[in-house]
């Protein structure tokens, strides 16, 4: 495994200049520890789920033996969503929400991290870029003077879809910028940080430097976080909350990415209540938020919620699932056909299912993606972020 | 429970030296305190000279920081001689760090009683005391303790055999997984590294083997013992051979009644059909069956790649260079996975190929206050800073442990100076750092600058350097020389020459 080495001759990809006009504003939640789409975009409509789930599967939308809180919602007469995920439906509903159904990453290893590793960095194999496919995308469309918030990596560390061209603010709090909180202090420290980060040039350097005109610029916005919207109560949902002050402020952001963990449900997963829903409250609470906060800037916004596999079809001894293949992705935006699951469903008959009982991977993920920066990022270049990929047309992005 | 440091004195002075050190101790806070004095670094004052580049490189990587002491031992016994000693940590007495860590009672109760001790009878379970305990316990061991390599190692296993704390009842077996599993084998031998981790009730919960039974099998343990622990994901393993393992570890549990937290095996829970596994065929044996594949994991060429590449990259390089990584492994193989001699050939063989590593979080804090020889009243005040950084002590979520290159905490930088500033502005209750003594011992804040760069960087500071400094104190309006130097330390250990270990 190659990573871009951090060392005084560390490499970086070189910036091209670029005059277009500007995409869509990129934010990816990646559900980290491999998120059971059949449980999530519920397939109500065949009886080899329930079936392969007597206790795990969510009751179908007309099933009166179930509690009316319990049964999937229904999409489209056999898809369903979990109805923890309720607060989704307004967004399905006004065509902002689209799911691509047995959608996933040729990986087969069923290792999360070879497969986050793979899927962050937009390849099918070890060999390819060491970069995130992401930071791909931006060193293709570079700028002479981006906003350091330019890739804002939400959490303690950037996620490898941003990494490895060029600077990632990493913030897992707006204020965490600030070096004191007296503004003299500050402005003191500040100053003498940036002319130690200044002796000499280095790719440490560069991200001190960086890092001090991130905070500076974020003392000039003001920052109004609308507090009366139902943001969950959790990091996940406070850094959503505060991504949409930085997008209401024109703060430069192009891509972020969030994480949400917790989904590696082993053991004791639940159906419609229990740990899983608990997630999915979580989830469809905060981009149910997101979606309402940022309602005039919709049609400028993509995003992509995916996972680096599914979860096996039959339920495990503990009443959890083992580790899976095929998943689902969701796509918010202003331009992608929503209301609607697309791909193709493979059946999850004995003879449709791959390795040890596995939904198939009948859409690449990078299909979506590829469509993604082409549609809605402007951004043409797909040999170079995903090289060797040749991608298939899914008219999920809307141009 | 911070005191200023006159009481801390007075206090001090009202223990005899013996009756701290003998007797019953009582776990008060007096006592600790009183301890505390007992154990203080030597005051920052004359400055040593700067350390051959070998050696400083030497101590930077095995200690969590050179200490005024560490630099004095090395310059008399040099690099070699200070890493054999260091392979040897129980010949260094370790005393006063021991002293130190009474405060810490659950350190040393077996899994029931730590259940009990958290058990409160109407409330909820009180979950945090075991796990803080444990937390600041690793801490000071690695701010004090004279066997730094070994905490090196410690850090090393537990990541690589991580358990969250954050995870069910883990968060109180950690301290026993500690205890058992990763000090008394983290200089020993592999395998027996490895069965202890097996039988180890925080590692089966964290994977969920628990819950791994007969008939209902649970593939997450049996996975990453062979994707993570051992052979590595390019170890030739197969979906079919994680089934199969997942099997033979059937049974593999934890006590819920009677020694609540203790391993068992649950012959009512095994699976007793016939394995293959790695080409294999495994005959019935009960418990037998997963503890020879543990012997032969353990003793696998992959698993011998995979750790050699892993302590290379830990010890020498972010990218270290194939032919040490293969003496290391050759070490492991020959050597019968014997961790005192592999480390040995991979030190003593590799010394010269040590390249710069960018310090994790926990490096950056440790290293803070060892090189400035701070007293740390309080460990407990660094886990906020830490959990800031995303370094709290066995906080990371995933089995694969705290990530370990370079690239993966260049994010954490603004924490890392509010934290510097935190510390040199006296804002961390209970830790102090007596640049008065260093002031006095200069004669000009020049050239006191000039110590702090010997002190933080291992040479006085580079005339560009310098001159920055003296600029950004000149601009900055701060009155007093203490001060200022303070500003100055600041600005040190924020700066990217310090990031770097």
């Amino acid at each position: 495994m190659t990573h871009l080495p951090l060392t005084p001759s560390g490499l970086r990809l070189r910036f091209i200049r670029e005059d277009a006009p500007a995409g869509d504003l990129l934010l990816t939640v990646f559900l980290r520890g491999a998120a059971d789409g059949l449980n999530i975009v519920v397939p109500h409509g065949d009886t080899d789920y329930y079936r392969q789930r007597p206790n795990l599967a969510i009751a179908r939308p007309d099933d009166r033996s179930a509690d009316p809180g319990d049964r999937c919602l229904d999409l489209d007469g056999f898809f369903g969503l979990h109805p923890a995920l309720a607060p989704l439906l307004p967004a399905w509903q006004a065509r902002h929400l689209a799911c691509v159904h047995a959608c996933g990453a040729p990986d087969e290893s069923r290792s999360h991290f070879r497969a986050m590793e793979l899927m962050e960095r937009g390849v099918a194999s070890e060999t390819g870029p060491a970069s995130g496919w992401i930071a791909r995308h931006l060193a293709t469309r570079a700028d002479d003077a981006p906003s350091p918030l330019r890739a804002l990596a939400w959490g303690t560390a950037p996620q490898r879809s941003l990494s490895g061209a060029g600077p990632v603010a990493t913030l897992r709090d707006l204020q965490e910028i600030q070096l004191a909180r007296e503004p003299r202090q500050a402005a003191r420290l500040s100053h003498l940080i940036d002319s130690l980060y200044s002796v000499e040039p280095g790719p440490l350097e560069a991200i001190g430097r960086e890092t001090l005109q991130l905070s500076a610029r974020l003392q000039h916005i003001s920052l109004d976080p609308s507090s009366d919207l139902p943001y969950p109560p959790t990091e996940f949902g406070r850094g959503l909350q505060q991504l949409a002050c930085l997008v209401r402020a024109d703060a430069g952001v192009e891509a972020a990415a969030i994480d949400l963990g917790g989904w590696d449900t082993h053991y004791a997963q639940g159906g419609a209540k229990g740990v899983m829903a608990r997630q999915l409250a979580e989830l469809a609470s905060g981009l149910a938020a997101l979606h309402e906060d940022l309602a005039p800037f919709w049609a400028r916004l993509s995003v992509v919620v995916m996972t680096e596999f599914g979860r096996r079809v039959k339920e495990n001894g503990s009443l959890g699932t083992d580790h899976g293949h095929g998943s689902v992705m969701l796509i918010l935006g202003g331009h992608v056909a929503g209301g609607k699951v697309h791909g193709t469903w493979p059946g999850l008959a004995a003879y449709d299912l791959v390795g040890p009982g596995d939904l198939a991977v009948t859409t690449d993920y990078r299909d979506l993606l590829a469509e993604l920066c082409q549609r809605r990022l402007r951004n043409s270049a797909l040999d170079q972020i995903f090289p060797g990929f040749t991608p298939t047309t899914r008219d999920v992005f809307v141009a | 429970m911070s005191l200023p440091r006159r009481s801390f004195l007075r206090l001090a002075g009202t223990l005899t030296l013996g009756s701290a050190l003998t007797g019953c101790l009582a776990h008060g806070r007096l006592q600790t305190l009183g301890l505390a004095m007992l154990t203080v670094p030597e005051p920052l004052g004359e400055i040593p000279p700067p350390l051959p580049e070998r050696e400083w490189n030497v101590l930077r990587r095995l200690t969590y920081g050179p200490t005024l002491e560490e630099r004095r031992h090395m310059a008399e016994i040099g690099a070699a001689a200070w890493i054999e000693e260091q392979l040897a940590p129980e010949s260094l007495s370790d005393e006063a760090a021991e002293a130190r860590l009474s405060a810490y009672p659950s350190l040393e109760q077996p899994a029931s009683v730590l259940f009990d001790l958290s058990d409160e009878l109407f409330d909820d379970q009180d979950r945090s005391t075991v796990p803080a305990e444990l937390r600041q316990a690793t801490l000071l061991r690695r701010l004090v303790s004279r066997r730094q390599l070994f905490e090196r190692l410690v850090e090393f296993w537990g990541d690589h055999f991580n358990v969250s704390l954050d995870k069910g009842d883990c968060c109180y077996w950690k301290t026993v997984d500690d205890r058992q599993v990763i000090r008394p084998h983290a200089l020993g031998a592999f395998a027996d590294l490895l069965s202890a981790s097996a039988h180890s009730p925080a590692m089966l919960v964290y994977l969920d083997n628990q819950s791994n039974r007969r008939g209902a099998p649970n593939e997450n343990y049996a996975r990453e013992l062979m994707e993570l622990h051992t052979l590595g994901i390019d170890g030739g393993y197969t979906q079919l051979d994680v089934e199969e393992l997942a099997r033979c570890l059937t049974g593999w549990t934890v006590k819920e009644h009677w020694w609540r937290g203790e391993f068992t095996f649950d012959t009512d829970q095994h699976d007793m059909g016939t394995k293959q596994i790695l080409g294999e065929r495994i005959e019935p044996q009960g418990e037998a069956e997963a503890q020879g594949l543990l012997t032969r994991l353990a003793e696998h060429p992959c698993t011998a790649d995979h750790l050699a590449r892993k302590l290379a990259r830990r010890f020498i390089a972010d990218d270290p260079p194939k032919w040490l990584v293969e003496h290391t492994a050759q070490a492991l193989l020959h050597s019968q996975g014997n961790l005192r001699q592999v480390l040995g050939a991979l030190l003593l063989d590799g010394l010269d190929a040590i390249q710069p590593r960018f310090k994790r979080p926990g490096d950056f804090v440790v290293s803070s206050l060892r090189q400035l020889q701070a007293e740390v009243g309080e460990p407990a005040v660094l886990l906020e800073p830490l959990a800031r950084m995303g370094h709290l002590p066995f906080g990371w979520p995933t089995p694969d442990g705290y990530p370990d290159r370079s690239s993966d905490w260049t994010g954490t930088l603004s924490a890392r100076w509010q934290f510097a500033a935190a510390m040199m502005q006296g804002e961390l209750p209970g830790t102090s750092i007596r640049l008065d003594r260093l002031l006095a011992a200069s004669p000009s804040l020049s050239a006191a600058c000039n110590s702090l760069g010997i002190l933080l960087l291992g040479q006085p500071l580079a005339p560009a350097i310098a001159q920055r400094l003296l600029a950004a104190i000149a601009e900055s309006g701060l009155a007093g020389e203490q001060e200022a130097l303070a500003f100055a330390a600041i600005g040190l250990l924020a700066s990217a020459w310090f990031q770097w270990y």
